[in-house]
């Protein structure tokens, strides 16, 4: 069989890139884009493989990470509440019975349609866990609960340049992305627009980065960000 | 039709060990026919109100807890916690452990009526 020219290596016929069973779906696959023929990925590469070096040694810390899941299932919220630990359900307040473990630590927020929100986990594998967890826990309870369209939502990263920042110089020459409004917030806030990260910028240095999808995103927003403050760092 | 009156006052101090004694002293009575149940009924309105009202109104002590809380829950408005090794720290400086205590909290009634005030509003 003849692949018309195309220069694939000879491990086998062209299958559908396999994925082990833990992964999220495509569009979350943390690797850059695999080229044809490229091996399965095995374990996440590492900062060096994706071309993400630390600045300075500096790497940002995630710090929350937001995730949704679908149990598939309708759920009596006051059954859980009644029979889960650390469980809040206060209907007269929100819709949702909010509950927390210790392992990872975390807080899910369970709806009657079985949708729930996942957060406080620290990396995508704490977050994944904390809400197989949850379903878990939900099953137990007699639900015929599933775990389906699992999406990391958010990340949030955070870290210091160790050095004070002129914001308003800043804000003057990226006015395009910033927004420094002093008496509103101590903070200038800058939407990068490739990749898609906001940004919170004190003159102190630290720098909290949010509205990322993947983590990679965390560290080239930082990166890119990194060579902008080296020019606006206080004298 | 029958209507029942909403009790006003929590009924929760009948479990505890002065309200157990009064349920067997009721109970007693009612056996060897010298009150109708429903006297004893009354009596038991009339404990429930009186210790809430006692509590909340004439006893001042003020005791702190420490712990550590390995389980909580607020279901229809009532907290539950369950605490690991407490230690209460009471007024004059009294000193009492245990391996762990449930608390269940309810709504005052102050709570109660401030909520009531506040829903008209909500409309």
């Amino acid at each position: 069989m003849s692949y018309h020219g195309l220069s694939l290596p000879s491990s086998g016929p062209l299958v559908p890139q396999q994925r082990p069973p833990l992964q999220p779906p495509p569009v979350q696959q943390l690797t850059p884009p695999a080229t044809e023929g490229a091996k399965t990925p095995a374990a996440p590469p590492t900062l060096e493989q994706q071309h993400i070096t630390a600045v300075d040694g500096i790497v940002p810390t995630l710090q929350n990470i937001v995730a949704t899941v679908n149990l598939d299932c309708r759920l009596d919220l006051k059954t859980i509440a009644l029979h889960a630990r650390n469980a809040e359900y206060n209907p007269k307040r929100f819709a949702a019975v909010i509950m927390r473990i210790r392992e990872p630590k975390t807080t899910a927020l369970i709806f009657a349609s079985g949708k729930m929100v996942v957060t406080g986990a620290k990396s995508e594998d704490d977050s994944r866990l904390a809400s197989r967890k949850y379903a878990r826990i939900v099953q137990k309870l007699g639900f015929d609960t599933r775990f389906v369209d699992f999406k990391i939502q958010n990340i949030v990263g955070s870290c210091d340049v160790k050095f004070p920042i002129r914001l308003e110089g800043l804000a003057y020459s990226h006015g395009q992305f910033s927004s420094y409004e002093p008496e509103l917030f101590p903070g200038l806030i800058y939407r990068m627009l490739k990749p898609k990260v906001v940004l919170l910028i004190f003159v102190s240095g630290k720098i909290v980065l949010t509205g990322a999808k993947v983590r990679e995103e965390i560290y080239t927003a930082f990166n890119t960000i990194y060579t902008v403050l080296q020019e606006f760092k206080k004298p | 039709m029958s209507y029942r009156i909403e009790p006003k006052y929590y009924e929760f101090y009948r479990s505890a060990s002065i309200g157990r004694a009064l349920m067997d002293s009721l109970d007693e009575l009612i056996q060897d026919g010298l009150i109708t149940p429903q006297l004893a009924f009354k009596v038991l309105m009339q404990f429930d109100r009186a210790t809430t009202e006692t509590l909340n109104r004439h006893v001042k002590f003020k005791t702190s807890l420490k712990g550590h809380l390995s389980t909580y829950r607020l279901c229809d408005d009532v907290w539950t916690f369950f605490v690991k090794n407490p230690s209460f720290k009471i007024e004059g400086g009294e000193l009492v452990t245990a391996d762990k205590v449930k608390i269940i909290a309810v709504k005052s009634e102050q709570a109660t009526a401030a909520e009531a005030k506040t829903k008209p509003n909500q409309g």
